[in-house]
């Protein structure tokens, strides 16, 4: 039997800028949920029961128990949680009895926890958006372009930003988010 | 050697930097500009003026400077065209003049000087016509040698640029008296503020004027109000900034200068381009002093008043030692008193106004008198006025009055308004969306007066903002006076008298513009070169459009002015590329098998933002066309792998998933059953074919559709659309899957023997799993897998497909399992020539003209229910019986190759269009076949399978027999990919 163990799109890539940090999310299970036309208070209520998740806004994610949902369009969320099984549609799935319809997108995606003091400076020079705080606080997201690049970024806390794009281009993601921590760094 | 600095001056005595001028070694001090530093070591001459080739110096204190454009540091990095009167000094700097042939000194071309009478207005309109065969070989080389100022070093730029994206409340352009009052104002009110300006030390005329604001000095004040500024969590102060332009919707661009005042970048972005949205935006770059036209009013030595008061007040620099001031207005008068204050000699002031009475001690004052002429070629000797009086001087300061920087206003076609009471134009017409103007810039011309218009207009946008204004009172300011009888050019002269220094414009050139029908300001321009290149004439348009008035008989406001558009000063084309240069130019898209086949052999090829291996090279084999015929021998032999993750994958689930497809597809899909995979054909609403691909049913309310490489976006995007504005009462759902799998074709007859090594515990017989099925599976013990038995190749193969992420191991996992079985990658020439040989369709054919008819699959558009497209594909002409039909080609003479693009013919026929029968639209060289072979459109093509035609390749001059033939020429009943 050959082996056949998954890499994740950056292999784990781990990097300082000085007291900021960029690291590769490898265990971020990713699945998104479709909310069935006319099915969004049997959903609501399933999610509630089943993660005790309240149905996101389009700007601000929902938490609870190590799970996050992000709603992206009008009819699809994204479940995120920490986890590595090559298949985690499946669980939820179940959990949501037929309520969604479900799709794994972990391998669709690269995702980088950028944190520490350049965040904002580094992301200043190649995201459109306003993330001060004051328009931008944490638990928001919003989806957007970076260098062609289509990006889902979420403000994790302080100074800290959890940024996904397509896994295909993620070399080119790492290099544009890099560079621009290089070019805003002493 | 740099001369001692006057007092009071805001350069760094403490400190020396060291340059070079035309190799030659100077000094001067942080704080210096390039100009200051040159006129502190006494170097008056700077430039040789474009046209004529005049001796030239500085003219300016900022960014409008016409003359001083030198070149700046050596190497790759040097840079033409800059103007060293916002050059900021450092230690290291190399400097040099250009626009001269031989030594700045002795330029050969200011032979131009003499034959000026020949280079007057439009004189490249009007000459070089005859003979015209001189053009290309004498005229254009001779005029492309003498053009330009500068020269490029030719040299890929060493630096690198960035870009960036801000956001405020309030951005305010020009941190001058209006712009820092502003600043304060609406920092204390709580606004996000980005306050921006172009020169390297905030204040703007406040640094260069011996005003007084409470009880310190106009600099002092600046600076504290910096610091007061610094200290504010919102408020962002940006140096070096120069804001462009202003765009839609309160879109604003500056560029920042980050390394060019250092000697070495250190690897950091030289330039950052920000684009700035802004709530609202004030508008304070206050105002560019204009000169007076007298004859030979350019020589070194000339300068305006505003400048020689920066000059003298900032950089503690005197411009001469006997200085004379002409003026039309009361800033000269400051002129004069400020160089007295620093113990500059003053030789005369003489104001055109008459009637005055005012006095200077010590001084020559001439009232109502004006200047015919000047001496001192290379350096400004005397000046000569009316009535033949001579006056020694080595400076002239010149003030024809101010006129506010209202270039940003007009940016968005807004028609800047003539204010007669300070003679100059100021914000006219529709602004650009929240911008506001105050200070100079909206003509507000004295000190307490722009203090005061700076915090108000900053309050009334707090206010407008939701804020509180802020109520701090203002320090006590002076009105300086400031009164002015427009006075534009001196009609005795009888020499030349220029009005644009930059581009060698004098008032005779106006008046013969007129003459000659250009009397319209924006023809004047053009005709002219008028307030054209890198100044964009901000100390000349005006001055130019009042003596255009004049000579027309119009007033100013009748005349108009040219409108402004951005950049407002020169910006380096590199900062507008940012990092989008070489390899950076776009993202690149990589393949899960992306690092394997590097490390076996492939070469890459683009494919959209894909990077796909078309081939594997192994040892010992010539070129790329040994390694294709190889690796198609070896699928079609034995089993071939190839990585298809690029093709578009959307997964579509809902209760009418069915339904959707069955709208969307021209092909039945209502009733596809679970397991099974469908070719389908999607027409543009036009009933053309658009794309093609298989779907899969993996469930009832389940699907996954595959696409084109190059149609994943557009078909997505396609779907979308008709999900959300066509059928809105579907329940149908789409997400892109095309990175969540990794995805291999697996090709050729023992493509089972290696699946059934790799799919765990399932029946791969033909009968449990025949052509077209499709299956949830999983592989190598448990890993899930999607199994799809489709055929590009048409060959036994299937489709695997495994989540993203095990797909670097799964390919190393299919060649290690497959050894014995002689598997072989194969990439993307192999797969196109495999689809040749079988005739598939691809991009080639899918070309936006051709129709299901065409293709061959005519058939397929379902008559029986209605999806896009299918009524206009009906139209007479598409279903013709003798159309264009899909058709296999090849040469009747076997050895030779074939030509994409060539066109058919019927042979005998002339070889026009009019009797144009088709095209070749594929070509490969079949290892198969042992011949080449192509795909092409025949006219009644399925009807001439055995037809002899032409194949016609006017663009390689070629003309070949053809022989038509099925367009499936490999296994053309499919035996074996059904096998």
């Amino acid at each position: 039997m050959a082996d056949i163990t998954p890499t994740a799109p950056l292999g784990g890539h781990d990097a300082r800028f000085g007291e900021t940090r960029l690291t590769e999310v490898t265990d971020l299970a990713l699945v998104s949920i479709a909310i069935p036309l006319g099915g969004e208070d049997a959903l609501t209520s399933q999610l509630e029961r089943a993660f005790a998740l309240p149905l996101p806004d389009a700007r601000t994610a929902t938490s609870a128990k190590g799970r996050r949902l992000i709603r992206l369009s009008p009819d699809q969320l994204m479940l995120m949680w920490q986890d590595t099984d090559p298949d985690p549609a499946r669980g939820v799935a179940a959990a949501l009895d037929g309520t969604g319809y479900v799709t794994t997108q972990t391998g669709a995606w690269v995702a980088l926890d950028l944190a520490g003091p350049l965040t904002l400076p580094a992301l200043e020079r190649v995201c459109p958006l306003a993330l001060h705080p004051d328009s931008f606080p944490p638990g928001r997201f919003a989806r957007t372009v970076m260098e062609h690049l289509s990006v889902v970024i979420l403000n994790t806390g302080p100074d800290a930003m959890r940024l996904l794009s397509a896994s295909s281009s993620a070399g080119s993601f790492l290099h544009m988010l890099e560079t621009s921590l290089r070019n805003v760094s002493d | 050697m740099s001369a001692p600095r006057l007092p009071g001056a805001l350069v760094d005595t403490g400190e020396t930097l060291k340059f070079t001028w035309n190799g030659r070694q100077m000094s001067g001090h942080p704080g210096d500009t390039l100009a200051s530093a040159l006129l502190a070591n006494g170097q008056r001459l700077v430039a040789r003026s474009f046209k004529y080739h005049r001796p030239r110096g500085i003219f300016s204190a900022g960014s409008e400077e016409p003359n001083a454009l030198v070149q700046l540091r050596r190497g790759a990095a040097q840079e033409p065209n800059t103007r060293a009167t916002v050059a900021e000094l450092f230690d290291g700097l190399h400097a040099s003049s250009q626009n001269h042939r031989g030594s700045l000194n002795h330029d050969l071309l200011a032979v131009n000087d003499l034959m000026a009478p020949f280079f007057s207005a439009g004189f490249y309109y009007k000459t070089f016509m005859w003979p015209a065969k001189f053009w290309e070989k004498l005229y254009e080389p001779l005029i492309r040698n003498a053009a330009g100022l500068g020269r490029l070093s030719g040299q890929e730029d060493p630096d690198s640029y960035d870009h960036g994206f801000l956001h405020c409340d309030l951005l305010i352009i020009g941190a001058g008296p209006a712009g820092l009052a502003a600043a304060l104002a609406a920092g204390r009110a709580g606004l996000r503020v980005i306050l921006a300006d172009e020169d390297f030390r905030m204040g703007g005329r406040l640094n260069e004027e011996s005003y007084s604001i409470g009880d310190r000095s106009g600099a002092d004040w600046a600076a504290t109000a910096c610091a007061e500024l610094s200290a504010m969590a919102l408020v962002r102060l940006m140096t070096r900034t120069t804001v462009q332009g202003a765009y839609d919707h309160g879109i604003y661009s500056a560029l920042e200068r980050c390394t060019d005042h250092l000697a070495d970048s250190s690897g950091k972005p030289r330039q950052v381009l920000w684009r700035i949205y802004a709530r609202r935006a004030l508008l304070c770059a206050g105002a560019t002093e204009r000169s007076i036209a007298f004859g030979n009013n350019d020589r070194p030595g000339i300068m305006l008043a505003g400048a020689v008061r920066a000059y003298v007040n900032r950089f503690g620099v005197a411009p001469g030692r006997k200085v004379a001031v002409f003026t039309n207005n009361d800033d000269g008068w400051r002129t004069a008193t400020d160089l007295l204050a620093k113990g500059v000699r003053v030789t005369a002031v003489i104001d055109t106004r008459k009637g005055g009475t005012r006095d200077l001690d010590g001084v020559r004052v001439d009232h109502g008198r004006q200047i015919l002429d000047t001496s001192g070629r290379k350096d400004l000797k005397s000046i000569t006025m009316d009535g033949g009086i001579r006056v020694e001087a080595d400076c002239l300061a010149v003030s024809g009055g101010w006129s506010p920087n209202v270039h940003i206003s007009s940016h968005m076609r807004g028609r800047p308004r003539w204010r007669e009471d300070t003679a100059g134009f100021v914000t006219g017409g529709e602004l650009p969306w929240g911008l506001s103007a105050a200070g100079a810039a909206n003509g507000t011309l004295t000190l307490a007066a722009a203090l005061g218009e700076g915090q108000a207009t900053a309050n009334r946008i707090a206010e407008d903002l939701g804020h509180a204004p802020d109520r701090t009172p203002l320090p006590r300011a002076e009105d300086e006076p400031f009164q002015i009888t427009p006075f534009w050019h001196v009609t005795a002269s009888t020499a030349r008298a220029f009005v644009d220094l930059q581009n060698d414009v004098t008032t005779k050139d106006i008046a013969q513009s007129h003459r000659e029908g250009f009397g319209a300001v924006e023809h004047l321009k053009r005709y002219t070169t008028l307030g054209m290149a890198t100044d964009q004439g901000k100390t000349s348009n005006v001055l130019g459009l009042a003596i255009l008035a004049e000579v027309s008989g119009r007033t100013i406001p009748e005349t108009g002015t040219t409108i402004f558009r951005p950049p407002y000063t020169p910006v380096a084309i590199g900062a507008y590329a940012g990092r989008a240069r070489g390899r950076d130019f776009r993202p690149t898209r990589l393949t899960p098998s992306h690092a394997w086949a590097l490390e076996n052999g492939a070469s890459f090829t683009e494919s959209g933002p894909w990077m796909r291996a078309e081939w594997f090279a192994r040892p010992g084999e010539q070129g790329w066309r040994d390694s294709v015929d190889r690796e198609v021998r070896m699928t079609r032999a034995g089993v071939g792998v190839c990585d298809v993750t690029t093709l578009g994958k959307i997964d579509i689930q809902g209760r009418d998933a069915a339904a959707f497809l069955n709208r969307i597809y021209a092909n039945p899909f209502l009733k596809l059953p679970v397991g099974k995979v469908r070719y389908g054909l999607m027409l543009r609403e036009d009933g053309f074919a658009d794309d093609d691909g298989t779907t899969a049913r993996l469930s009832e309310t389940h699907y996954v559709m595959t696409t084109t490489t190059a149609n994943a976006v557009p078909v997505f995007r396609r779907l979308e659309f008709a999900r959300q504005c066509l059928w809105p009462d579907l329940d149908v759902h789409l997400i892109s899957t095309t990175d969540a799998w990794a995805q291999f074709a697996v090709a050729g007859p023992n493509s089972r023997a290696l699946l059934s090594r790799v799919v765990d515990d399932m029946d791969l017989s033909n009968d449990a799993f025949p052509f077209m099925a499709c299956a949830e599976v999983t592989v190598f013990g448990g890993t899930p897998a999607r199994l799809f038995r489709i055929s590009f190749s048409g060959e036994l193969a299937y489709e695997i497909a495994v989540p993203s992420r095990y797909g670097d191991a799964m390919i190393r996992a299919l060649m290690q399992v497959g050894k014995d079985l002689d598997v072989v990658p194969y990439g993307l020439e192999a797969l196109g020539v495999m689809r040749i040989e079988k005739g598939h369709a691809a991009g080639n054919e899918l070309n936006g003209q051709t129709t299901a008819q065409m293709l061959g699959l005519g058939g397929m558009v379902s008559q029986k229910k209605d999806a896009i497209g299918t009524v206009l594909s009906q139209r007479e002409e598409m279903t013709r019986d003798d159309g264009l039909r899909l058709v296999g080609l090849r040469p009747l003479e076997r050895s030779e190759k074939l030509s994409a693009g060539a066109h058919l013919l019927n042979p005998g026929d002339p070889q026009d269009m009019a009797h144009d029968q088709g095209w070749i639209s594929s070509v490969a060289w079949s290892p198969t076949l042992s011949h080449a072979i192509a795909l092409g459109f025949l006219k009644n093509g399925a009807a001439r399978h055995g037809e002899v035609i032409l194949a016609h390749d006017p663009l390689r001059g070629r003309s070949q027999k053809v022989e038509v033939t099925s367009p499936h020429m490999v296994d053309p009943e499919g035996t074996r990919q059904r096998g």
